[in-house]
């Protein structure tokens, strides 16, 4: 055989050019009438705003004058003390119910089609069922208290933190993953140093946004009586003390910043460690 | 779309082989198909076996063209991943607490002093450069002391004088080799050259011609040097 004859043998197959998608206009249409239904089912008026303009005006001219007597300051701090607490005991929870439905969730460790499925649907039904639904199973259940509230934050959160975490571990880039199972390395191999150590930064990201979530979740589980700086705005609303209202609102506000000020410098050191 | 088509090869055990071809002629397909990679439509076996078999993968070592290291962990723990597939508890509990596990430690400190990147093992993948990451991965593969080693364009963004390091360390491996090159020069250091052009095989000899050269490459390729074979 000479290379004469060789030379007519085949070119590199091309690809296919790729098809553009069709019925684009139509799907637009849809979303802008989805949009339009959904703006006027929420009853959402620019006017309404400006009628009832003295009641808002009213409560944040009560706002102007927070109680910072220091008896109620003291309370203040216990209750915010009380929803870090709350906020970090809900993430440990979810963190731990996560764990085990994240790492078969993420298609790229390979599990069985039947253990990810049941991954999922215990994921689904953890963050199907509202916060707020968790709080007041649980403070049936167990009473009112901070107990309650971190329950129901970490049982809510597992399944938030199970498919997001998953989809953190699923983005990690393939070559590396590849390398290590073409090695005859199992599952559990390649997700502990192949998978989790690519995703690490991004985990890290995650756990912090839902600390973040969480110190908010717990102010409105409050109202519920699941404790916290929400279940003191509680009381100070039905009993219409507005001055102490304005003290746990900055309170909450103080407590967010220095949350985002914290969870920004661990998020650069977990980049910086990755 | 067929990557590789109508394809009949054997190598012995021992046999070491380029797998010549410009880009696109099927040859990292031909590689990802002996590790198991990529589904094939007929036989294919390696040593008898199913290349998808776990134990074909761990006697199996392989070099990617591209970067494949994760860039969070150390060059020592990227290394030694190739022989993470046999790990035992203390094994384990050495590469966690950063220190080489026994079996393993002298073959690459070797590995790592011939390659010259000894002095790169405690650092980040992420911070050595391209052509140490590329070593890296090269011990990774040599490790474990495979059998069969594959390397696909392994000198790949290497300078020469390292270019010639490394392979010498895949050839002296004493493992049934294939390495995949589009660069004729290098072909020629193989005393078997399996050449692809569009998916099918076109040559599969010791001799590389002139005229075979440039029925690989379709004329517009660099033209063999005189009395090169």
């Amino acid at each position: 055989m000479t290379p004469d004859e060789l030379s007519w043998r085949a070119q590199a197959p091309r690809p296919a050019p790729r098809a553009r998608p069709r019925g684009r206009w139509a799907a637009a249409l849809v979303a802008a009438a989805a949009l339009g239904w959904a703006v006027t089912g929420a009853g959402v008026r620019p006017g309404a705003l400006i009628e009832g303009r003295s009641g808002g005006l009213r409560l944040l001219r009560a706002f102007a004058h927070p109680d910072l007597t220091p008896g109620f300051l003291h309370l203040v701090g216990g209750a915010v003390a009380e929803t870090v607490q709350i906020s970090l005991t809900g993430l440990l929870f979810a963190v731990l119910l996560a764990v085990p439905a994240a790492v078969p969730l993420a298609g790229n460790v390979g599990v069985p089609s039947l253990v990810r499925s049941a991954a999922r649907m215990y994921a689904a039904v953890l963050r199907g069922v509202p916060d707020l639904m968790w709080a007041l199973l649980f403070v049936a259940t167990i009473g009112p208290g901070p107990a309650a509230g971190a329950l129901a934050i970490g049982v809510h959160g597992g399944g938030l933190l199970a498919k997001l975490g998953a989809e953190q571990l699923e983005a990690v880039d393939p070559a590396p993953v590849e390398a290590i199972r073409l090695t005859g390395a199992g599952r559990f191999t390649t997700a502990a140093l192949a998978i989790v150590p690519q995703a690490a930064a991004g985990l890290t990201s995650l756990l912090l946004y839902q600390w973040e979530c969480n110190i908010r979740t717990s102010t409105v589980l409050g109202f519920v009586g699941a404790g916290g700086v929400g279940q003191e705005l509680a009381i100070s609303l039905k009993l219409f003390r507005y001055a102490e209202l304005s003290t746990l609102v900055i309170a909450v506000l103080l407590l967010m910043l220095a949350v985002d000020v914290l969870s920004r410098a661990a998020r650069r050191w977990a980049g910086a460690a990755a | 779309m067929r990557a590789v088509d109508h394809l009949t090869v054997s190598v012995e055990d021992g046999e070491q082989v380029a797998l010549l071809g410009p880009s696109g002629s099927g040859k990292t397909t031909l590689l990802r198909a002996v590790l198991g990679a990529v589904a094939v439509s007929g036989r294919l076996r390696v040593g008898g076996h199913d290349p998808r078999d776990r134990r074909v993968r761990r006697a199996t070592g392989f070099v990617r063209q591209g970067d494949d290291l994760v860039l969070g962990l150390s060059a020592r723990l990227n290394a030694l991943t190739g022989t993470a597939a046999g790990w035992r508890a203390r094994d384990w509990a050495a590469a966690c607490a950063g220190r080489v596990p026994a079996p393993h430690a002298e073959r690459l400190a070797e590995l790592a002093e011939a390659l010259g990147v000894a002095d790169c093992l405690p650092a980040r993948a992420a911070d050595l450069s391209g052509g140490q990451r590329k070593r890296i991965s090269l011990i990774r593969a040599l490790l474990p002391r495979p059998s069969l080693l594959l390397a696909d364009e392994p000198t790949n963004g290497l300078d020469p004088v390292t270019a010639g390091t490394a392979m010498e360390a895949l050839r002296s491996a004493g493992a049934t080799l294939i390495v995949s090159t589009h660069d004729l020069a290098l072909a020629r250091h193989f005393s078997r050259v399996i050449a692809l052009r569009g998916g099918r095989l076109v040559h599969d000899g010791s001799y590389i011609d002139d005229r075979t050269a440039a029925a690989i490459y379709g004329g517009g390729v660099p033209r063999m040097t005189p009395g090169a074979t």
